[in-house]
């Protein structure tokens, strides 16, 4: 019934749609972005929270007298609860400061954001420190 | 018809329905971003909105303490702060809807000044405080309650220091402790007989860690008397300004003691006026980082009573209800820790798509 030219333009047109579809298979994964609205959220909340803790110089106060256990509670209740965090401390060399834990978590997660929020101390010898925020929704 | 042409139109056919179905297909695929992205310009124009709520001021920008004026804009930043996210005491009174004063959400909708969007503000302590009474021991003279108190943050304890004053009718008594690991406290107070009525036990509990971090818990109890009176029985408390305007349910009232409490401090307050409905009390402006809590204690004929309001008049909700609206909009709610007379609450608002 078909000659030779005729299953050719079969052949191609099969050709053409496994093309097609394949293209439109491997692209679909890519299209699923990581939620980066609550990724968004998340970091202007933390920034604003040390924003808020540092005002009347209680951030650097806590820094300088090294009452990690006080900057953790502080946290604790400024956070929503539910949020994964973890907070380091560093010195004008990017020394780790911090001789204890602070955050309710040492690895926040993969799609944690990291805030970096520099706290000037209000003691009459001005130190600088360097904190780094990770913050992260619960999976 | 040549077998060709069957070919060609099969072919052709088949081109066809592979290129409607790869557009229905990327239409498919592309829609949830595009979503995204709409929803994603909502989002950011909604977090403008709140920003612009927080760190503005408001026209004029004393509008707060101005009790009868309605502003032309709205903002609740405190106008004699510099620094982002301190809101005015009398601003962020003026949402609860439990003073005379305060403005109506259609009010607030419109100050804002952008149609297309609905919204909701709460505003609270940043962690929790409950009393429970746990015995009463009578004797001769007095009577001791035996109170626990818990401080919790979503059920997690919080460590914190304790005062808290207890008023019944012209007596006023203090007492200090702590929270521990649990979050619990035993408080025993003891109460003369000679006095008789509804009596408060008010507590204020300073986080550990941050002076700044101040919640409170009022407690009403009957000493001597039967059940006590719920609040705003007999009186209605609005402060604002500075001011305490005591409005009576009952025209025989007669107040006893106008008092104001934080943490560290009590104190009588000054009347400043009086008319046959109301009375109004200057307000002392106290360094103390504490929320103020004032209270009134009085007689109705043979009812003794004792009421309270706290300044600011948190916590509060204001604005649209999404928790019951069935219109499917989605709603975006953004946190933010703000301080109120050096004390800090967080403050939730949430946006809907229409009014």
């Amino acid at each position: 019934m078909f000659d030779n030219k005729g299953q050719i333009k079969i052949i191609e047109a099969f050709l053409a749609i496994s093309v097609m579809f394949s293209v439109l298979v491997l692209t679909a994964p890519m299209s699923s972005t990581p939620d980066l609205e609550k990724q968004e959220k998340l970091k202007k909340l933390g920034t604003q929270v040390l924003i808020k803790l540092d005002n009347n110089g209680t951030l650097g106060k806590l820094i300088e007298g090294e009452n990690w256990t006080a900057l953790k509670q502080s946290m604790d209740l400024l956070l929503p609860t539910g949020v994964f965090y973890n907070l380091t401390v560093y010195d004008e060399n990017m020394q780790k400061v911090n001789t204890q834990e602070v955050g309710n978590s040492s690895q926040p997660g993969p799609e944690a954001v990291v805030i970096q929020y520099l706290c000037v101390t209000q003691s009459s010898d001005t130190r600088f420190y360097t904190i780094q925020l990770q913050l992260a929704w619960p999976e | 018809m040549p077998a060709s042409s069957i070919d060609t139109f099969l072919a052709c056919s088949i081109m066809i329905a592979l290129v409607l179905s790869a557009m229905v297909s990327t239409s498919n695929n592309l829609s949830p971003s595009i979503n995204e992205l709409s929803h994603k310009n909502d989002a950011e124009r909604f977090q403008q909105l709140a920003q612009q709520l927080l760190l503005n001021k408001g026209t004029p920008i004393n509008w707060g303490s101005l009790r009868d004026v309605v502003p032309e804009s709205l903002g609740l930043a405190d106008s004699a702060s510099s620094l982002p996210y301190e809101l005015d005491v009398d601003k962020v009174s003026r949402l609860n809807r439990q003073n005379i004063y305060s403005l109506s959400y259609s009010q607030l909708w419109q100050l804002l000044g952008v149609s297309d969007v609905s919204f909701r503000i709460e505003i609270k302590t940043l962690f929790n405080l409950s009393t429970t009474l746990i015995s009463k021991t009578s004797g001769v003279n007095e009577t001791t309650y035996q109170f626990d108190v818990y401080a919790e943050k979503s059920g997690t304890p919080v460590l914190a220091l304790l005062h808290g004053y207890v008023v019944v009718r012209d007596y006023v008594n203090n007492f200090a402790s702590s929270t521990s690991s649990n979050g619990h406290s035993s408080i025993l107070v003891t109460i003369p007989n000679s006095v008789s009525g509804t009596a408060i036990l008010l507590t204020f509990a300073k986080a550990e860690s941050n002076s700044q971090i101040v919640t409170f818990n009022v407690y009403n109890f009957s000493h001597n008397s039967s059940e006590p009176w719920p609040n705003r029985t007999f009186t209605r408390l609005n402060p604002l300004n500075y001011v305490l305007n005591v409005t009576f349910t009952y025209p025989s009232e007669e107040v006893l003691k106008a008092l104001v409490f934080t943490y560290n401090y009590n104190f009588s307050l000054t009347e400043k006026s009086r008319s046959a409905q109301t009375v109004e009390y200057d307000i002392p402006r106290l360094l103390d980082s504490s929320p103020m809590l004032l209270v009134t204690t009085g007689l109705n004929e043979s009812s003794s009573f004792a009421e309270w309001v706290s300044y600011p008049q948190v916590p509060l909700e204001t604005g649209a209800d999404f928790d019951s609206s069935d219109t499917g909009a989605k709603t975006v709610s953004f946190s933010h820790i703000v301080a109120i007379n050096s004390v800090l609450y967080k403050i939730v608002t949430k946006w809907g798509g229409s009014a």
